[in-house]
């Protein structure tokens, strides 16, 4: 069984967060603000090579840029 | 040890219907007929290994009922609502999708991302992400934009069909 969001080039991962946050979207006022905190996340990240750090990354904005170009690709 | 064997014997001859069951001999019976239920989100364990009567799950493979002694399955969950059935009444949950594990045993554990009950959901806010949804779904998004909307269409009207 193919689904229509792995056909698209999203991963699980990607297809399970996007759920999360519609979900969390979708309480009422005080338990969504709660909630939403934990859909925020602040993650960088940066590449060393020959001993030098390399530019740090946002992780959320690398994945989301890694999910268009897979998705483009058709999810190969 | 004879008149054992003639004891047997007569038990043995009358019809099944008669025989009561306070003369049955066999081994205590502490199997339980409940299911151990852990229902746990990253952030919260909302069921601990509690004893519950049945389970009803939305696995992507059909609506499936677990009740003691199932089979071990995996099964992944589509976003919808799972409900407990307790001896003291049905609870119902909204979970964003995940795995139901069937250990033998009688042990089902779930593990979601999110997770809500029913009535923590606002009609209103569903209704005007779904608008919204739709927006970007039939708009001239990227391909991964109108992939995500088609995913957030699902489970709002998943969760508009239950919340009327």
């Amino acid at each position: 069984m193919t689904f229509a969001w792995k056909a698209a080039g999203l991963t699980y991962n990607r297809y399970l967060a996007v759920a999360s946050r519609v979900v969390r979207r979708s309480l009422k006022e005080e338990k969504r603000l709660a909630a939403e905190r934990r859909g925020v996340s602040e993650i960088r990240f940066a590449k060393w090579s020959n001993g030098k750090q390399g530019e740090l990354k946002n992780l959320e904005q690398a994945n989301a840029a890694a999910a268009v170009e897979s998705a483009a690709q058709g999810g190969q | 040890m004879n008149s054992l064997r003639i004891a047997r014997a007569a038990i043995r001859a009358r019809p099944a219907l008669l025989r009561a069951p306070v003369q049955r001999r066999g081994y205590a019976e502490a199997v339980s007929d409940k299911i151990k239920l852990s229902l746990s989100l990253p952030h919260q364990a909302v069921y601990k290994s509690q004893d519950v009567v049945q389970v009803n799950i939305p696995a992507e493979s059909g609506e499936m009922g677990v009740l003691a002694n199932h089979v071990p399955s995996i099964e992944q969950l589509k976003p919808g609502v799972v409900e407990i059935i307790e001896e003291s009444g049905n609870k119902q949950f909204f979970l964003s999708g995940g795995f139901a594990v069937v250990q033998p045993n009688s042990v089902l554990s779930i593990n979601a991302v999110e997770g809500f009950p029913l009535e923590d959901f606002s009609a209103e806010a569903v209704r005007s992400q779904i608008a919204e949804a739709q927006k970007v779904a039939s708009g001239s998004g990227s391909e991964q934009e109108i992939a995500e909307a088609k995913i957030e269409l699902e489970v709002l009207e998943t969760l508009q069909a239950h919340l009327k």
